[in-house]
């Protein structure tokens, strides 16, 4: 290989291959750190809410006479939604995963005043919210069905018992090792709870709330006109499922109409639109970017062919093949490349911990850095191949011809 | 060693044809110095560059060494040119980003000697031509003869079996003519065959054997008339 030779002939000719490899260090700079935001926002995405996403949906049932019986329309609203085939069960609740709007509260681990340890997403429910939710039960028993109360408004007092997530008992108890049933803490200093169960995961219904895996299951049923109802079915059903169930909790009463039917699957997607855009945005950015400077490359490597074309001559003339001059100019982007993508490299690094400490930002994953320069690798080849095959073309009779 | 027998190269595009050789036919020896004059024009150039295998012919046959070589292709082709030809150009040709032992360096590397070889044959090659201690010098920083003795180190390191030369003095005074002819007759005596096409009635006079060129044809000896002109001119 000719490093000797070119690198000293680059060396004459700064200006430009350094223009071309400080482009190639911002591009390694702001396609790792780009990257990295939108690795972070993917896991996100991807993170399961808990539910059994794919066969669940809920709607709204909206009364309009003040003076209905909320309560026996909504014990009789879970009894048709039970009993219809297809469906595995149901539950009225106040929200559920990816919602964004929901209840939480501020937990205590002794009674008393502004004694808040941790705080928790809740979600009231009966004892048939576990199966609805579609959870994995990891500790401790599902509620009885007598310990599942009426309230109207704020509960007054709390239930007594709880079904919480591991990830709410790893917070509320960092030093305690073993099961959390058994367990009891505080709501609103003085309400005491008791852990009856632990599930796996049950997120809240803010999926970029930090606490996201902290929640609990209230059993309690809420006597109002507006209900909320969750409704998991057999795979494969959902969908005809839900005209089915608008249509028959429609017909069942005239005092109310049903509204706000919408899958899980739709949730995430309104819950994850943001970070979905964001990932559009970034990779147009990235794509973009490596584009301009692959262009750039094209530039100066035909540039760079245009000016020594008399030169390529002269190599032909001396020996040099075809495959030789193409090396030749390959070698010399794999050079200005190396210089920008090392570069850019520990400006990545460097830009990354800033975000990591700024914005708390995920540090970056190990491979991200070697794969990035592999790719800019690739791109200064691919875009210098052109120009490189045409300065193999050149005629060695060229280096005949007078000036 | 060098053997052309009705040789031609037409130029075409779509609309002409330029016939730059016609039935050329040439034979040089092991150890000539033969020189190529003719009118502009004339085909010099043309021929020079078939000889280098720098172009194809359009018909006829050359042997180099014995083996024909018409009909190669372009790997084999740089090959030849790299093992067998040294060329010295009007213009130096030197690569301007390059100093003086990477210049000589350029053909030893596409030949694929080892470092050791190529750093013994450039630094022979470069003080035979009186210019050891410019090794790290550009071409810019030479005076034209140096460029030229430079081209002519470059030529000879790769011991080719004969010299190209198109008008090597043609760029310079004639006090660095003639140090630069004087190389190339030390060069011929020493044993390489050396082909030349220049224009220079002195140039001529130092070759063995002189071939004019006129219409893409060759004939042997150079006319009187030419002569007057190269002499005038």
């Amino acid at each position: 290989m000719e490093f000797g030779p070119v690198w000293r002939a680059m060396m004459r000719n700064k200006g430009g291959y350094f223009l071309i490899a400080v482009q190639i260090a911002v591009t390694m700079a702001v396609m790792v750190n780009a990257f990295a935001i939108m690795q972070e926002r993917s896991f996100k995405m991807g993170r399961p809410s808990g539910l059994d996403e794919a066969n669940t949906f809920a709607l709204v049932s909206v009364g309009f006479k003040p003076e209905m019986d909320s309560k026996a329309l909504i014990s009789e609203d879970l009894d048709l939604l039970r009993n219809t085939p297809g469906v595995i069960n149901a539950v009225a609740t106040n929200s559920y995963p990816l919602r964004q709007g929901g209840w939480s509260e501020g937990l205590h681990r002794e009674p008393g005043v502004g004694k808040s340890v941790s705080s928790s997403a809740i979600y009231f429910v009966d004892e048939h919210g576990l199966e609805t939710f579609g959870l994995n039960l990891i500790d401790g028993r599902n509620f009885s069905p007598e310990q599942v109360s009426w309230d109207k408004d704020s509960p007054d007092p709390w239930p007594a018992t709880v079904i919480i997530t591991q990830a709410l008992g790893e917070d509320l108890y960092p030093d305690h090792e073993g099961s959390y049933v058994g367990k009891t803490f505080w709501f609103d200093d003085d309400n005491p709870a008791n852990i009856v169960g632990v599930v796996e995961r049950l997120q809240a219904p803010w999926p970029s709330w930090t606490g996201v895996e902290r929640s609990m299951l209230v059993p309690l049923r809420r006597e109002s006109n507006d209900v909320r109802y969750v409704v998991r079915t057999e795979p494969g059903y959902r969908d005809q499922l839900m005209l089915q169930v608008e249509e028959s909790l429609a017909n069942s009463s005239k005092d109310r109409i049903i509204r706000q039917v919408a899958t899980v699957d739709e949730a995430r997607k309104l819950a994850y639109l943001g970070d979905a855009a964001m990932i559009k945005i970034l990779t147009f950015v990235i794509s973009l970017l490596t584009a301009i400077t692959g262009l750039g490359i094209v530039g100066l490597a035909s540039f760079s062919v245009a000016r020594r074309t008399r030169q390529i001559g002269i190599r032909r003339a001396l020996g040099a093949t075809r495959p030789a001059i193409v090396r030749y100019f390959m070698l010399e982007n794999f050079l200005v490349s190396s210089i920008g993508i090392v570069s850019g490299a520990v400006l990545a690094v460097g830009l990354n911990m800033f975000m990591v400490q700024a914005f708390s930002l995920t540090p970056l994953a190990w491979y991200v850095v070697p794969v990035a320069m592999i790719i800019l690798w690739i791109v200064g080849q691919v875009a210098v191949a052109g120009p490189a095959r045409k300065a193999s073309g050149i005629s060695p009779a060229i280096a005949t011809r007078s000036i | 060693m060098l053997n052309m027998k009705n040789v031609s190269k037409v130029y075409r595009t779509d609309t002409v044809e330029t016939h730059a050789l016609r039935e050329f036919s040439l034979t040089v020896e092991e150890g000539e110095f033969v020189s190529v004059t003719g009118p502009s024009g004339s085909g010099k150039t043309t021929f020079l560059n078939i000889a280098g295998l720098l172009e194809d012919l359009t018909s006829g046959t050359y042997e180099l060494d014995g083996r024909d070589v018409s009909q190669l292709n372009d790997k084999e082709r740089s090959r030849v040119r790299n093992e067998k030809i040294g060329f010295i150009f009007q213009s130096f040709n030197l690569i301007p980003e390059l100093n003086i032992f990477d210049n000589v360096d350029v053909p030893l590397r596409y030949r694929g000697f080892d470092a050791p070889e190529r750093k013994r044959r450039i630094e022979e090659s470069i003080e035979m031509v009186g210019l050891g201690s410019r090794m790290s010098h550009l071409p810019a920083q030479l005076s034209g003869g140096q460029q030229q003795r430079v081209a002519i180190a470059r030529a000879l390191a790769g011991e080719p079996r004969f010299l190209l030369a198109d008008e090597p003095t043609g760029n310079l005074d004639s006090q660095m003519a003639d140090s630069v002819l004087d190389l190339l007759t030390e060069i011929n005596t020493a044993g390489t065959t050396i082909i030349m096409v220049t224009h220079e009635l002195g140039l001529v006079d130092r070759a063995r054997r002189n071939i004019f060129v006129r219409d893409g044809r060759v004939s042997d000896g150079v006319p009187e008339l030419h002569l007057a002109d190269l002499a005038a001119g």
